[in-house]
This record gives structure tokens, C-alpha cells and sequence, in this order.
């Protein structure tokens, strides 16, 4: 009995350790590699001791300008997307959660329907309308795409999470004469906090990182950080890694410390999409 | 309660139903259109029925590229769902430092397609990658992937189960989270083994859990297009095109928009029937079990 239960801690131990390499060694790796001299990247095997250098952010800073701006673009693109998801997913939610209909109960199915199409497909009739409007390659396009990819789920993640906020508040507050309106901004949103923040990881992370919108509809004013760093990857000239993961590192830094940031609002989001959406 | 007045409640639904209508639905019906025409820029579109679709059909790229797309979707799914039910139930078993722990596997979930590809280009480099070097050092086989087809599609598996791992973990984990503990006390006294335990009490209870993470991955693995595209470009010789890259190509590289459209709609059908039909199997399964 007791040899079997020190087997099976060693056993958990095991596998501990082999998920966290499994998810961290990459990271870890890409990160490290940012920081060593030119040709201990290549050292055989990996060197683990190293005097760090940041030479690979200087030559980044200096000789990759587009790469900053594509950071820039992100960001604005990121913030955009996520306003407009977030807005409009929380009040649609908000109806759907507290009004009953049958055009209503057909709108969310429709609703959750759309989610089956895939963004690439729309890229077919829209490449040739966004050009003609001359939207091409600027950041308007991209933040309506991205927001509009998100908020279905948005929408639904929003009734969840409004519908377990009491009834009683919102009637309260009608009684004394607030509007719609007002409602929603003075009750609902206060209380429906968490799930704004769910609606809002997923939109951030999916705008800050996304590739074939912005490969299709992008290139030059509005190229965003994703689509310089595949550039770098497909250079003819060879591929520098060390700027290579520099780069990578930039890109990769804010998201990540967001998503551990946002760690529970993830969870809780993924759970209530997948079940309710 | 405020009366459900459509007048009312429009405006709060316009933000939502206006962007879904002008992006989604419209392009999409504008798709199934095309997709009955030949056209190409500077060209009057011009109706051909069914030809479009028996062309894309006939084409040994499109079936190539679908045959790879189920291979990889089929593997990479199934695998993925085993290690997410195993840590799933490992998370679940007590170990220390959980929270920790679920944070560290959340991370690739923050790391995008592009730099997710620059990390496996490097490990997986043939001269000079970390990955490639071990293996060798070991005397096991390294994967070719820059000329192999087979090995390029096991690079494109272990690239898009380690960006979808932490989605099918959150679900199943949550899922273990919420089963009642008095169930398994029941199943002890009655004498039921581990084994036992797995199969008759945790497996029926999670199987809509995983019926779903299924699902979603089915149908989200069926559009992959980056990975394949930085990783491979589809090459070599288009052997390893999956359909979301076919579909670009005809699309983007030979202008030819009605066969692509085509391709659009065969591709939404194809993950329908895959994970409709598979769902469908797995459900009848479960219910048997009980």
C-alpha cells in the first residue's frame, strides 16, 4: 500500500513535470534565445548559461521600424475591436436576457448558426468591396472584422452571465424612471463586470494575434505586428533568429502577461461559451 | 417587466445584427452565389449551374488538400482530447500548486499562429533546430519536415494541439469540476474498482463535455489556415494543402473566384457532416453506456 502511493506521487510527478515543459519549454525557449549572443543560439547542445545581450533588440529597434509601427497598428486595431465587441455584445445581451419573444429566440439561433462560417470564407466577396469603398489597408476594416467574429459569442456570453444578475434591479430601477438606457449603464454593467472582461480577453487576444485578415486586407499603413513578424520568417536572405525572437518576444509579451493577468475570466469565459453557446 | 416592444429593443440589437448582416450574412449568401458563376475581375459574372463545384471536385489538388485537412483534423482532435481528459483528471486527482499550474497551461493560449510557427521552425530546424539535434543525439529518427510530406503533417499536428490544448482542457476540467463527489463514494461501496470508476461514472458524466470540446474543435480545426500556410505554404508540391489554403490560392493567386467560392461551401459542408456524423455516434455511445 504504501510503496503503491509513493509510485503513484512519483508517477503525478512525473507528469507534472512533463506538462509544464510540454507548455512552457517554447516560450521559455523563444525568450531565452531573444537574449543570447549570436552564436550561442546555435550552441549544440542548447546553452542554458549565457551572458545575456541585447543586441538582437537593438538591431530590432534600428533596422525593423516597420515592425513598431505593426506593434502600433495592433494596438489600435486591438483596442478598437474589442470597444465595439464589447458594446455591442453587452447590449445585446442584455435583451436577450431580459426579453422574451419568439423573433427573439430565432435571432439568437441565428445568432449562434453564424459561428459555423469561416472567416476565410468572407474574405471572398468582401476583398473586392472593401477595396472598391477603399477601406483596403486601413484599421477601420480590420476592427470591424475582428470585432464582428467575436460578437456572437460575445453576445451570448453576455446573456449568461446578465441573466444571473437579479431581475428585481432592473425593475427597481424602471420603477424610479430610468430608461433602457440608463439601466443598462447604471445597473448591468457594474454587475455584469466579469463577463464584460470574459468578452473582452477573447477579443484581445484574438485581434492582437490574428493572421489571415490581416495578411488579406493589409499592407502597408495598417500591416499589423503578426503579418511583419511572418515577413521576417519568410525572408529570402535567410532568417535572422535572433531578431526573429526578439520580435516574438515583443509581440508575445503583453498577451501573455494579459491572459495570466486575466487568468479567471478566461476559464470562466471559455466554460459559459462552450456550454451555452 | 417592461413590455418586449420591437421599437424598443431594436436599437440595443442594431450593433450586433448590423455587423453580423454586413460581414457574415450577406457575403455569405453573395458566396453561394458566386459559387454559381465564373467571374474574374473586369469580367461580366456568368452562370454555369453545377460546374464549378464537379471542377473543384475533379481537381486532385482539392481532393488532396481534403484528404489532408481530415487526416489532420481526425488526429490532431482525437490526440488532443486524450491529453486534455488526462490532465483534466490528473488536475482533479490533487496535485499541489493548481492554480499555478493551470496558468502555466493556459500560456500557449496567448501565443499567436506566426510566432507559435517561428518557435517550431527553430526547434524543428533540420541543421541547426534544438529538437532535430536531441532526436539525432538520441539515434531516433528526426522529423524531415521541409521535404517529407508525412513529417510536415506531423509537424502541422504537434503545432496546432499544442495552440488548442489549453481550449479542450478548460472545458473538460471544468467539466470534472463540476461532477458530484457523492458519486464516486456511492460507486466504493458498491465495490466498484478504479477502472470501473472511469468508465461507468466519469466518462458517461463528461461525455456531453467532451461532446462539445469535440465539436468546437472539429469545426474550428476544419478552417485551419495559418499554421499550414506559414509552416509549409502548403509545399512540398502542394502536398501539404489543407483546404482553407486551396481555397486561397484559387481565390487569391489565380483570381479564379468562382471555384473558390465552390471550395468555401464544400469546406463548411465537409466539417458539418464530419462532426455532425461524429457526434452523432459518440452520443449514441454514451447513451448505450449508461
Amino acid at each position: 500500500m504504501r510503496a503503491e502511493t509513493v509510485l503513484i506521487r512519483l508517477g503525478k510527478a512525473v507528469a507534472v513535470v512533463a506538462i509544464l515543459f510540454w507548455s512552457l519549454f517554447p516560450i521559455v525557449f523563444i525568450v531565452s534565445s531573444s537574449l543570447k549572443p549570436g552564436q550561442d543560439i546555435f550552441a549544440v547542445p542548447p546553452q542554458w548559461t549565457f551572458q545575456p545581450t541585447t543586441q538582437h533588440y537593438v538591431t530590432l529597434w534600428t533596422q525593423w521600424g516597420v515592425f513598431f509601427q505593426g506593434l502600433a497598428n495592433s494596438a489600435i486595431v486591438t483596442v478598437g475591436a474589442t470597444l465595439l465587441a464589447v458594446i455591442a455584445s453587452t447590449c445585446a445581451g442584455y435583451v436577450f436576457s431580459r426579453h422574451a419573444a419568439r423573433w427573439l429566440e430565432l435571432s439568437i439561433v441565428g445568432l449562434i448558426a453564424v459561428r459555423l462560417i469561416p472567416p476565410i470564407v468572407v474574405t471572398l466577396p468582401l476583398f473586392p468591396i472593401v477595396n472598391r469603398l477603399g477601406l483596403a489597408d486601413t484599421h477601420l476594416v480590420l476592427i470591424i472584422l475582428y470585432a464582428t467574429f467575436f460578437v456572437s459569442l460575445g453576445t451570448v456570453l453576455m446573456r449568461t452571465f446578465i441573466d444571473q444578475i437579479p431581475r428585481d434591479l432592473d425593475e427597481a430601477a424602471a420603477i424610479d424612471g430610468a430608461s433602457r438606457l440608463t439601466i443598462l449603464r447604471r445597473v448591468i454593467v457594474p454587475l455584469a463586470a466579469p463577463g464584460i472582461l470574459a468578452v473582452a480577453v477573447f477579443v484581445v487576444v484574438f485581434a492582437w494575434n490574428e493572421f489571415l485578415f490581416a495578411f488579406i486586407f493589409t499592407g502597408t499603413n495598417a500591416k499589423t505586428a503578426p503579418l511583419v513578424i511572418s515577413e521576417m520568417i519568410g525572408s529570402i536572405d535567410g532568417v535572422d533568429w535572433g531578431v526573429l525572437f526578439a520580435a516574438s518576444t515583443v509581440q508575445l509579451a503583453p498577451v501573455l502577461i494579459f491572459v495570466i493577468l486575466m487568468n479567471r475570466y478566461l476559464v470562466a469565459g471559455l466554460t459559459a461559451g462552450a456550454t451555452k453557446g | 417587466m417592461r413590455k418586449t416592444t420591437f421599437l424598443g429593443v431594436v436599437p440595443l440589437l442594431a450593433p450586433v445584427q448590423l455587423l453580423l448582416l454586413v460581414v457574415v450574412i450577406l457575403p455569405s449568401i453573395y458566396v453561394v452565389w458566386l459559387s454559381f458563376h465564373v467571374s474574374s475581375f473586369g469580367q461580366a459574372p456568368e452562370f454555369t449551374g453545377w460546374s464549378n463545384y464537379l471542377r473543384v471536385l475533379s481537381d486532385p489538388a482539392f481532393r488532396g488538400a481534403m484528404w489532408n485537412t481530415v487526416v489532420i483534423v481526425v488526429v490532431a482532435v482525437h490526440l488532443e482530447m486524450l491529453m486534455a481528459l488526462g490532465m483534466a483528471l490528473l488536475f482533479n486527482s490533487g496535485i499541489p500548486f493548481r492554480r499555478i499550474l493551470l496558468v502555466a497551461v493556459l500560456a500557449p493560449y496567448a501565443v499567436s499562429e506566426v510566432v507559435a510557427v517561428a518557435m517550431w521552425r527553430f526547434l524543428f530546424d533540420l541543421d541547426i533546430g534544438p529538437i532535430t539535434l536531441l532526436m539525432q543525439g538520441l539515434g531516433l529518427p528526426v522529423l524531415e519536415w521541409s521535404y517529407d510530406p508525412v513529417d510536415a503533417t506531423v509537424m502541422i499536428v504537434l503545432l496546432t494541439i499544442w495552440m488548442h490544448l489549453p481550449f479542450t482542457f478548460v472545458i473538460l476540467y471544468a467539466a470534472r469540476l463540476a461532477m458530484p463527489s457523492d458519486l464516486y463514494e456511492a460507486a466504493r461501496i458498491d465495490g466498484a474498482t478504479r477502472l470501473q470508476c472511469f468508465w461507468r461514472v466519469t466518462l458517461p458524466l463528461m461525455g456531453p463535455a467532451i461532446l462539445v470540446a469535440l465539436l468546437f474543435r472539429y469545426i474550428f480545426a476544419f478552417r485551419m489556415f495559418s499554421e499550414v500556410w506559414l509552416l509549409t505554404g502548403g509545399g512540398p508540391a502542394r502536398s501539404t494543402e489543407v483546404v482553407a489554403v486551396y481555397l486561397y490560392q484559387e481565390a487569391f493567386s489565380y483570381n479564379a473566384f468562382g471555384t473558390a467560392s465552390a471550395t468555401a461551401l464544400l469546406m463548411v459542408a465537409a466539417s458539418l457532416v464530419l462532426a455532425s456524423g461524429y457526434i452523432w455516434l459518440l452520443r449514441r455511445q454514451v447513451k448505450n453506456a449508461r
